[in-house]
């Protein structure tokens, strides 16, 4: 190059970038903006958290929790480590419950139906034309002298809240609050009242046992309060204070919880009462019972022997025998029942069947065994156990009884058998009040809908059920201001009551929910010593009770003694195994829908979070699957991520296969959670719904829907499968990835205890 | 024929060189952008020997140092000199109720992770980077902000870690 051309390079090359930078500098937008605070929050430093203690409500059992806010956001949950039931963990559900708060799906302000019902075409109305129009048409209920006509659907509300709106609903005159929730425990609640006569849920103290059997109780995921009951389970088998205690599971699927079992009895479905009271035989007749009893028991127990146990349950004689032998003489030794035995026709006497077993082994009302939780502190934490249930509801709406629902958070439209035809029924209700914050396939039925706060905005509290023995009581505040136009239930049934007058006004003495909230606990301060010994002024307790996260005390616990007796038994013990629906010739598997530890009863099917956890046993994604043994997928001519066609006497589904050493080759299983008709962006239409082809058996003694009650067939269809998994290989492929040691035996000798 | 290459890649130099030019300039030359209420400096920190972290309330507490709230103006130009035309734009932010949109002047990209407080806890003054702001009428750049600039300042205090790459990619 010459020098000449290069110097004529250079320089053009300068006079562009200098005159480049001018022209930038001049005619650039002048860039970010620097929004300064109008006014600053007190305890707001940018960047830095705050961290406010509450309570989780992504499922009942009701865990403290502590949230991480910074620059006035939701950040982070996590469980708070003073709160005694979740002790510094929190499942995968309470984590993800800030996708809930921040749904871009969410109900946003209170709207009015515009098109057809379930059609989701919605108009936006102001929160006072909103209370109006459900003041007028509650007025105009009990002007015709039908104050009774009014429904409210709603899960157990916790706490202060509950009582409320009861409070709301006995002024204005009605008696029928339908508490409903797919896995409400009602067979639960009912069984122990039937044998024990206690009310409350008992503590299961997993954490001080040395022997449990679990009959089909999924605490790792989903049981009853997982969290408590995973951290007890760890106690239990690596505290060290008591020595690794041994763990049993009975039920005819590997869930989580038996995974991590050292037996699993994959007993036939519905025979779980039998197997459990032929324990109790065992135990009976060893003469490890002492009671004065005894004959009674013999004779109650008699129909259920070895064989007859044997042979229906399909397990064998010896291991029965083997089972009972250590139950009873590993002590202490507990028995739990989850929906693998509560979940059939009979779910209740399954139940029962459990306690007889912890009675007649000596583990009712003893460390390590079941005990009764005491609720004085709330005047009896009393959910109802034998009260009306949702088929109450939907029977009620068929006849035209219903003249007004209130409905909240819950979702029987999806959550009901599809035979049970429960949106059908709430077709014919007049008018719908929705005060959910999403729009389910149940809100999409309602005329209006006043979308109520979710845990992060409202205050509210719960008196924790199951609690650990002693009474615990969690605070909710909200940690953020809320992000839509939505309101706290609470207020909205004050606003509601208020302006509708008379008595239910009456009942509403605060003006909000928030002032209610603190004037309620200051009566729980007078009344309770603990409470009032604990700080000199309500107000100090108060700033305390909210920074702790709540109020417990495990010196209020007391020792009760449990029994259960023959005589109010009888009657809930049957020789019978569950009935399913479906000749065994034309439907050969046993159907098993169950709650997987993301989705629960499909609450959390729309947050992306839970969507892509791989599920713990299968790993899919975004996905659901039927699960069916090798030898059967063989015979079916069936391959992993097959499309099947799971037929039933009522209905079909399509879902991908899974194949799963881990289940009985006579049943199947498909989780509960997914195809959404409606429920946001993330939750519809993907996968396989098995609550739609289930019939709508129930166990008429507590209006619990039996999950486990049809069988099915199976067969394979063209089209390709889509299954998203994130493992390759279900098994080891002879690469020694888990080793096993052989013991020899040289473990015999020291078996003692 | 020659002739006409020549000058075709000195127009493509030029052409690009503008356009680096165009993107570049922020980095280089003192950004003083003009800001939607005439604010000066010189009057409130120089004058009037306000303190900066009188306004700016976060710099030590926090990474940002925090630009006025508009609470805080409002506190001494309820009384003060409220004929201003200036004055009067910020009372009519504050009737509004709307915080003022000021434009950034130091912006630093999202892979440093800059901390005002390590800084003023470590005993710089604000006018080692920012400047002498305190005579300035509208806030200019004085510093590039570029990692050279960081690192030479790192290596003239001995800051413990200086060099590390953790220290502020994080």
């Amino acid at each position: 190059m010459k020098r000449r051309y290069f110097l004529k390079f250079i320089g053009a090359g300068g006079i562009g970038t200098g005159l480049g930078m001018l022209f930038g500098q001049a005619i650039k937008p002048p860039g970010a903006k620097l929004i300064p605070y109008l006014i600053p929050p007190e305890d707001v430093i940018p960047g830095l958290a705050n961290y406010y203690a509450s309570l989780c409500t992504q499922c009942p059992a009701g865990c403290g929790v502590l949230v991480k806010i910074m620059d006035g956001r939701a950040k982070k949950v996590e469980g708070n480590p003073l709160h005694p039931v979740s002790g510094g963990k929190l499942c995968v559900r309470g984590q993800a419950g800030l996708q809930a708060l921040y749904n871009p799906d969410r109900v946003q302000g209170p709207m009015r139906r515009k098109g057809a019902r379930g059609s989701t075409s919605f108009e936006p109305i102001s929160w006072e034309e909103a209370i109006g129009e459900v003041t007028t048409r509650l007025n105009d209920l009990s002007a015709k002298g039908e104050s009774d006509k009014l429904y409210f659907l709603t899960p157990e509300l916790g706490g202060h809240l509950g009582k409320l709106a009861d409070d709301f609903m006995a002024g204005y005159g009605s008696s029928n609050t339908i508490k409903y929730d797919l896995f409400d425990y009602r067979n639960l609640r009912y069984a122990n009242r039937a044998s024990m006569g206690i009310k409350a849920i008992p503590h299961y103290d997993i954490e001080n046992t040395k022997y449990l059997l679990s009959f089909g109780a999924d605490f790792a995921s989903t049981w009853l309060s997982p969290v408590g009951m995973s951290r007890g389970y760890g106690e239990m088998r690596q505290g060290g204070h008591t020595g690794r205690g041994k763990f049993v599971q009975v039920e005819p699927r590997l869930s989580l919880t038996a995974a991590n079992a050292d037996e699993w009895v994959p007993a036939k479905p519905g025979t779980e009462a039998v197997l459990a009271l032929a324990i109790a035989k065992e135990i009976v007749d060893s003469g490890h019972y002492k009671g004065s009893d005894l004959k009674t028991w013999k004779k109650l127990l008699s129909p259920f022997g070895l064989s007859y146990a044997s042979e229906v349950t399909d397990v064998d004689k010896k291991r029965i025998r083997h089972i009972a032998k250590e139950f009873m003489s590993t002590r202490p030794s507990l028995a739990v029942g989850g929906e693998g035995i509560s979940g059939y026709s009979n779910g209740v006497s399954g139940l029962v069947a459990v306690n007889i077993l912890n009675h007649v082994a000596g583990n009712l009302g003893i460390k390590g065994g079941v005990q009764a939780n005491s609720n004085d502190l709330f005047g009896g934490n009393d959910a109802d156990t034998v009260g009306a249930g949702i088929q109450t509801l939907i029977n009620a709406a068929k006849e035209s009884k219903v003249g007004l629902l209130f409905h909240y958070n819950n979702n029987p439209a999806f959550t009901t058998p599809g035979s049970a035809k429960a949106a059908d029924a709430l077709k014919n209700v007049p008018f719908i009040v929705s005060f959910s914050s999403f729009l389910d396939e149940t809100t999409a039925l309602s005329d209006i809908i006043l979308p109520s706060h979710t845990s992060f905005e409202d205050w509210g509290d719960d008196f924790t059920n199951p609690a650990p023995g002693f009474q615990v009581a969690t605070i909710m505040q909200p940690v953020v201001s809320s992000v839509y136009k939505t309101r706290s239930l609470g207020d909205i049934f004050i606003g509601i009551g208020k302006a509708v007058g008379g008595t239910a006004k009456a009942k509403m003495p605060n003006d909000t929910f928030a002032t209610h909230l603190k004037a309620s606990w200051k009566r729980l301060y007078a009344k309770d010593k603990g409470m009032s010994a604990s700080s000199f002024t309500f107000e100090t307790f108060w700033r305390e009770t909210l920074a702790r996260g709540g109020w417990w005390n495990e010196k209020s616990a007391k020792k009760r003694k449990l029994s259960v007796s023959t005589r109010s038994v009888a009657r809930h013990v049957s020789k019978e195994p569950a009935k399913f629906e479906g000749e065994s010739s034309k439907y050969p598997l046993y159907l098993l829908p169950y709650a997987q530890a993301g989705h629960l009863d499909g609450r959390g099917a729309n947050i992306p979070w839970l969507q892509e956890l791989p599920d713990p046993i299968t790993s899919v994604v975004w996905d659901s699957w039927v699960e069916i043994n090798p030898k059967t997928a063989k015979r079916l001519g069936v391959k992993m991520g097959d499309m099947a066609e799971i037929e039933s006497p009522f209905g079909k589904v399509l879902s991908p296969v899974y194949v799963y050493e881990g289940i009985r080759p006579d049943t199947v299983a498909i989780p509960i959670g997914q195809v959404h008709k409606l429920y946001g962006r993330y939750a519809e239409k993907r996968g396989a719904n098995p609550l739609e082809i289930l019939p709508s058996t129930v166990d008429t003694r507590t209006e619990v829907y039996a999950l486990n009650s049809t069988r099915v067939r199976i067969a394979k269809v063209s089209r390709p499968g889509d299954l998203v998994k994130m493992d390759v290989y279900t098994d080891e492929l002879g690469r020694g990835i888990v080793q096993t040691v052989p013991t020899g035996g040289q473990f015999k000798k020291s078996s003692h205890h | 024929m020659k002739n006409l290459i020549v000058n075709f890649i000195i127009l493509v130099i030029f052409v690009v060189t503008l356009g680096v030019g165009y993107l570049i300039a922020d980095q280089y030359i003192g950004r003083a952008p003009e800001q939607p209420i005439n604010f000066s400096h010189k009057i409130h920190a120089g004058t009037n020997e306000i303190p900066c972290m009188y306004c700016h309330i976060y710099a030590e507490r926090a990474k940002v140092s925090g630009a006025p709230n508009v609470q805080r103006c409002m506190g001494c130009h309820k009384i003060i000199k409220t004929e201003s035309p200036e004055i009067k734009k910020l009372a009519g932010y504050w009737e509004r109720q709307e915080p003022i949109p000021w434009i950034k002047v130091h912006n630093l990209p999202d892979h440093v992770d800059f901390t005002h407080k390590r800084h003023i806890k470590a005993g710089r003054k604000c006018q080692e980077c920012h400047g002498p702001v305190e005579t300035m009428d509208r806030v200019t750049r004085v510093a590039s902000l570029k990692m050279g600039w960081c690192l030479k300042c790192h290596a003239k205090y001995n800051v413990k870690n200086g060099r590390e790459c953790w220290t502020c990619h994080i």
